[in-house]
């Protein structure tokens, strides 16, 4: 393969003067720098021994037009968090979309997989390129209406969320199984290569321990589709469903970044088309920019050198796509109504009280307004409390964030949600605020916990209470044990005003199925509504 | 390789999975415990100064490791704590015991404990691993502990556990010297030393909790420390294990030491005005013959630094 800027090979066989110097080697290459930034901004979504993130993990969701559109306009005000996205539009009206051929981690990983998922057929022209445009019509109507999904559909939301629930865990298992293997069975002389090779892989590329997560599948069959959607034709998410591409399409095709090509000297030659993975030249050979990601192969391949890009104010503007009137209206008409369900469902008369929010998170509807889906506060999570509820908060839910503190609870003295949080759904809590905001409430029951249900003496949940007075107490009770024995056993109980909810009493809960002490809303700061009848309320703090 | 070797050397190693479920037989305890136990007792307000001199109280650090052995040193980094805050060993004791290790001639000296938060927080913020991470000694190594290193072991004198999972490394130290800090706990009253051990403990700890006091002895018979070394510098009187308020915290700067991990923890109860007999796991573990608890057949050294 030519290094970029090599020479083409060959004589220019156009008369269009100097022969180009190739320019996808340089796409490639930026392609794969910024791909490499993707993974390690990925992997450094985690602790890394300072109670702030070093590095701007979230930067990719908070250059999103589409989703900072989709929050602003669902929370009708400016969100300056996602004021970057700004950044990546005046580009693209400077450079078209560079952002999709030469940035975009999904498109990368798409193009990377090419090779491997050839498209059965051979056809070039795009099978639905009006739907990126309806997707963005409903996306953007739903989040004014009420109806938040824009994280569904979001490439970048797909893909952090795919890697961090499914794909990074399953990596893990699969190497550190190998690893154990090898370590356990094999002779010395294999340990002698495999476990420094196991040390490194543990400091750089693989997390710190195994997680585990719900909608595994669902996230994992997702992401998988973007890929396997490479059978039906090349970039096809991209041109068939990307909302942002679609977005991005719009600068870009009122920008100053333009390809000429296409002239009668082409005659019956139809390479540039052929090659062409977006579909952005007609007939005519006229490019629109609309689609055009940059990728330079037609501009490489043409054996005329023919075509090429410059700066020039736009000529003849194509409509980036006909959208037909009825679809549009489809489009609004679904948006607009589907919320009017959404008011009458059991849950919103009676929220899921199992549903607990991470710490700093906004009141419902706002939280789930803001809400992108993106799993890095899943991902950042150290105590693998946060998991992606499924239809617990309607369809409109799905992803969002959730504590299950059977499988991981909320660390006293970590902010770290709130900081990767790229829209603000969670809100930034300083760590004397973190340590009394209120995220739900503890009770025991009765009827399995041991010094209750057995008389056997237990504290594991009041050793590991986290909260300097501890909100986990004991009575002094007198039963009879399981043996007939009269003992005394010192049972807990839980202080209203001083348990904030974090579940590490469910989670180390040391009967083996379901614990004997459970998390709920009950409480939560975020909700006045959820107020303990007893609590005092001057403990408690105000979202 | 070709791939025919490797499929070949595959199924070799899976029959040997078969055949030898790891198992680590450990013999237990039963070197006769000293029927007169040193104790060590010093105070002093320059902590590296006085590990040291409590350690020659006890007639020094060669005492306990020679020259080439694999040392593993225990402190307790239980939780998400700052050292002020007295729920983890002071990392001044931890870092002085490791000079004193090394030393005496250690060839390895290894610092590990399974903490109860997150593991990386608890090294951070105990201050230990920033303690350790700076010594220019390729000997030491603060590491976080191998899931795939606890290994099932029989506990052939238990009387209430049979089985228990522990870390490797423990087991295989030539020297293991346990470094607690004592500390008030809800269950136990009191955590020192032989409730420090559960750190190398696999699986799930909190069954531990059933019967504390007769398990931490049964563990005791196949987990002997050849030193304990107790940091009582600041200790913890209520809200303890984990604690977080400055409130509940004293500072007595003291530091007890034993070859006798009874005798240790029974000593160091005394501080906090209970008696030896208050604490299940002492009362057991004397009972089962591992160490002696009657402050007065104890012979003690008290030193000042």
């Amino acid at each position: 393969m030519p290094g970029p800027g090599k020479q083409r090979n060959g004589p220019a066989a156009g008369s269009a003067g100097k022969p180009h110097r190739r320019l996808a080697p340089w796409r490639r290459l930026s392609q794969a720098l910024f791909l490499l930034v993707f993974f390690f901004l990925f992997i450094k979504t985690d602790y890394t021994g300072s109670d702030r993130l070093e590095y701007a993990v979230n930067i990719l969701f908070r250059i999103d037009p589409l989703l900072a559109a989709s929050v602003m306009l669902a929370v009708k005000g400016l969100v300056a968090l996602m004021l970057p996205a700004l950044l990546l539009v005046g580009l693209t009206l400077i450079l078209g979309r560079f952002f999709c051929g030469w940035v975009c981690p999904m498109g990368t990983l798409i193009d990377l997989c090419h090779p491997f998922l050839r498209p059965r057929t051979r056809r070039t022209d795009t099978l639905y390129p009006a739907l990126p445009y309806l997707l963005l019509i409903f996306v953007l109507a739903g989040a004014f209406f009420g109806l938040p999904v824009a994280g569904y559909i979001d490439p970048f939301s797909i893909l952090v969320r795919g890697l961090a629930i499914a794909v990074y865990p399953a990596f893990n298992q699969t190497v550190t199984g190998f690893f154990t293997y090898t370590y356990l069975e094999a002779p010395g002389f294999v340990n002698v290569v495999t476990e420094p090779v196991y040390s490194l892989l543990r400091a750089t590329v693989l997390p710190f321990d195994q997680k585990y997560y719900t909608l595994v599948v669902l996230s994992a069959a997702i992401l998988l589709a973007v890929f396997v959607l490479e059978l039906i034709q090349r970039r096809f998410f991209c041109r068939n469903l990307c909302p942002l591409g679609g977005l991005i399409g719009l600068p870009a095709a009122a920008g100053i970044f333009r390809g000429y090509g296409g002239s009668d000297d082409c005659k019956a030659c139809r390479t540039c088309r052929t090659v062409c993975r977006m579909d952005a030249i007609d007939e005519e050979r006229r490019l629109a920019m609309s689609r055009c990601i940059l990728c330079m192969d037609c501009r490489d391949k043409c054996p005329r050198d023919l075509i090429g890009f410059r700066f020039a104010p736009p000529s003849r503007r194509p409509a980036p796509v006909s959208l037909s009137r009825r679809a549009v209206m489809a489009a609004l008409a679904g948006a607009a109504l589907l919320p009017l369900f959404s008011g009458v469902r059991s849950m919103a008369k009676v929220p899921d009280p199992f549903l607990i929010r991470p710490p700093g998170s906004l009141p419902d509807p706002e939280f789930l307004d803001r809400c992108v889906r993106c799993g890095e506060c899943m991902k950042v999570c150290i105590g693998n409390a946060l998991h992606p509820s499924f239809l617990e908060s309607g369809i409109e839910g799905i992803f969002a964030p959730r504590l299950i503190a059977r499988i991981g609870y909320c660390e006293f003295n970590c902010t770290l949600c709130g900081q990767v949080c790229p829209t603000g759904a969670i809100r930034e809590l300083e760590l004397p605020d973190k340590h009394t905001f209120k995220i739900g409430h503890a009770f025991f029951d009765a009827d399995r916990c041991l010094p209750y249900a057995k008389g056997i003496p237990c504290i594991v949940c009041e050793e590991h209470c986290p909260t300097p007075e501890k909100a986990i107490r004991f009575r002094n009770a007198v039963v009879e044990n399981d043996r007939g024995e009269t003992v005394t056993v010192r049972q807990p109980y839980v202080v209203d005003a001083l348990c904030i909810g974090c579940g590490i009493c469910e989670n180390k809960c040391p009967l083996p199925d379901g614990a004997a002490v459970y998390v709920t809303s009950a409480g939560e700061a975020r909700n006045p509504e959820h107020t303990l009848p007893a609590a005092d309320s001057g403990l408690y703090l105000s979202p | 390789m070709n791939r025919r070797e490797f499929l070949r050397d595959v199924l070799l190693w899976s029959a040997g999975l078969s055949l030898s479920v790891p198992r680590f037989t450990v013999s237990a305890v039963l070197a006769a415990p000293d029927p007169s136990p040193l104790v060590a007792v010093g105070t002093g307000a320059d902590y590296v100064k006085l590990t040291a001199a409590v350690l020659e109280g006890l007639g020094g650090m060669g005492n306990f490791v020679r020259h080439g052995d694999r040392v593993v040193v225990k402190p307790n980094i239980g939780w998400d704590r700052s050292p002020d805050q007295a729920a983890n060993t002071h990392p001044l004791v931890v870092r002085a015991v490791i000079d004193q290790a090394l030393a005496a001639g250690a060839s390895s000296v290894q610092v590990f404990d399974r903490p109860c938060n997150d593991p990386r927080r608890s090294y951070k913020n105990s201050g230990i691993e920033d303690m350790v991470r700076p010594i220019k000694d390729r000997r030491v190594r603060i590491e976080h502990m191998d899931e795939r290193k606890f290994v099932p072991v029989d506990i052939a004198r238990g009387k209430a556990v049979s089985r228990l999972e522990i870390y490797r490394d423990a087991l295989e130290a030539d020297c293991y010297i346990n470094v607690p800090v004592a500390k008030h706990h809800g269950l136990s009253r009191l955590t020192i030393g032989l409730k420090n051990s559960m750190g190398v403990l696999g699986g799930n700890r909190g069954r531990m909790h059933h019967d504390l006091g007769q398990k931490l002895a049964d563990l005791a018979t196949v987990l002997r420390p050849s030193l304990n070394i107790i940091d009582a510098i600041r200790i913890l009187l209520r809200n303890g294990p984990q604690g977080g308020s400055l409130a509940d915290v004293k500072t007595i700067d003291t530091i007890i030491a034993s070859a006798d991990p009874v005798a240790a923890d029974a000593w160091t109860t005394t501080l906090f005005d209970l008696e030896p007999g208050d604490i299940e796991s002492t009362v057991a573990a004397h009972a089962m013959g591992l160490g002696e608890m009657n402050i007065d057949k104890m012979r003690l050294r008290t030193v000042t630094a």
